[in-house]
C-alpha cells in the first residue's frame, strides 16, 4: 500500500500525569464517560478482543478489535463507525495510542489511519479527536473535563 | 492534502477568548508556558515581532501582520538558529473562537518552502507550547519538557 492511498490523522498532546493514569483514563468507563461524550468502551483489553464504543443510549457508535496492547504504553485498535452508513462503508481504520513519559508529563500520540484516499471517516475523526483529547487533558490536570464533552451530542 | 506544506493544530481551552489572546501576546505570560522563550512586540500591524530564545542564539523574528483582539493574531516567523535563517520567513496565524465554556484555538503555520526544516521544528514545538499554554490557563501550572531543555543545551 503506498502512502498516497492512505488517509491519516495524527495528534500530539502533552499531559501532566503518569502513563498508568492516562492509560486508565483512556480505557475505563468511569473516566471516559467524563471526557468522551458520555461513552464507554466494552472490551476485555486483550489481543483479539472485540472492542465497542458504546453511546449512552446503548447504541454501538464504533466497533473493531484489539490488534496490539502493551499497557501503559501502546494500544492499537481496528475501528469502524457503526451508525453512519457513509463512514461504515469505508471499512476498518486503525487507531494507535502511544504513551511516552517525559519528565512529569506524558506525550500522548493518537494516530488514526485508513487505507483509502480522502476518507470521510478520517475527516470526521480529525474534527473529533482534538476536543476529546483536550477534555481528557483537562480532566487529568484539573479534575474537570470540558463541559462540552460531558454529554452525547443531541443531534447524533 | 494541499501541495503547499503547512501545520494546523487545534486545541480547546477552558478559558475566555480574552485570556487566550492575552497569553498569546503578553511577554511575561509567554515566558512561563513557552519553555522560557519570551515574546517581544508592541502588537501593532507592521511592527517587529520577536521570540527571544532562552537556550539558543538567534531569536525568531518577524513582522506583525494582523491583530484583532481577542479573535485573531498573525505574524511572520523567521528562524535564525541552527542554520535555518536561509529559509526565510513563514507565517503564523492564531484564530480564537469562543464556545460557551471554552475556546477553540487554531494555529495555522504556513508559507514554508518545499522540504522546510523549520516545518519539522515547529511541528514538534507547537503541540508542547500549546499544551503548556492550556495547562497554565486551566491549572496555573506550565509543563516542563526534558527533551526540549536537553536538546537546546547542546
Amino acid at each position: 500500500m503506498s502512502e498516497s492511498s492512505k488517509s491519516s490523522f495524527v495528534y500530539v498532546t502533552y499531559i501532566r500525569t503518569t502513563p498508568q493514569k492516562l492509560w486508565d483514563a483512556l480505557t475505563k468507563p468511569e473516566f471516559t464517560r467524563q471526557f468522551w461524550v458520555a461513552t464507554w468502551q466494552d472490551c476485555e483489553w486483550k489481543v483479539g478482543s472485540p472492542w465497542r464504543l458504546m453511546a449512552p443510549d446503548g447504541r454501538v457508535a464504533d466497533a473493531g478489535k484489539v490488534l496490539e496492547i502493551d499497557p501503559p504504553r501502546r494500544l492499537v485498535l481496528s475501528w469502524r463507525n457503526e451508525f453512519k452508513p457513509e463512514l461504515r462503508e469505508e471499512g476498518f481504520s486503525r487507531m494507535t495510542y502511544l504513551l511516552e513519559p517525559e519528565g512529569d508529563m506524558v506525550k500522548l500520540t493518537v494516530m488514526h489511519e485508513i487505507d483509502r484516499l480522502k476518507a470521510k471517516f478520517i475527516e470526521a475523526v480529525s474534527g473529533g479527536w482534538p476536543l476529546i483529547l483536550a477534555s481528557l487533558k483537562s480532566l487529568l490536570e484539573t479534575g474537570q473535563s470540558l463541559e462540552a464533552t460531558r454529554q452525547w451530542p443531541k443531534d447524533k | 492534502m494541499s501541495d503547499k506544506p503547512s501545520f494546523v493544530y487545534v486545541i480547546y481551552i477552558a478559558a475566555t477568548a480574552e485570556q487566550v489572546f492575552q497569553a498569546l501576546t503578553d511577554a511575561d505570560i509567554s515566558e512561563r508556558y513557552w519553555v522560557g522563550n519570551r515574546l517581544q512586540s508592541n502588537w501593532k500591524v507592521g511592527s517587529p515581532f520577536a521570540l527571544k530564545l532562552k537556550r539558543q542564539d538567534g531569536d525568531i523574528t518577524g513582522t506583525v501582520l494582523e491583530v484583532d483582539p481577542p479573535r485573531r493574531l498573525a505574524y511572520t516567523f523567521h528562524s535564525h538558529h541552527d542554520g535555518l535563517e536561509r529559509e526565510g520567513p513563514s507565517r503564523v496565524t492564531f484564530d480564537i473562537e469562543p464556545q460557551k465554556d471554552q475556546v477553540r484555538l487554531t494555529i495555522t503555520h504556513d508559507e514554508f518552502p518545499p522540504g522546510s526544516r523549520v516545518l519539522e521544528h515547529i511541528s514538534r514545538g507547537w503541540p508542547l507550547v500549546l499544551s503548556s499554554l492550556k495547562s497554565l490557563l486551566e491549572s496555573g501550572r506550565v509543563l516542563r519538557a526534558p527533551w526540549y531543555e536537553e536538546a537546546d543545551a547542546a
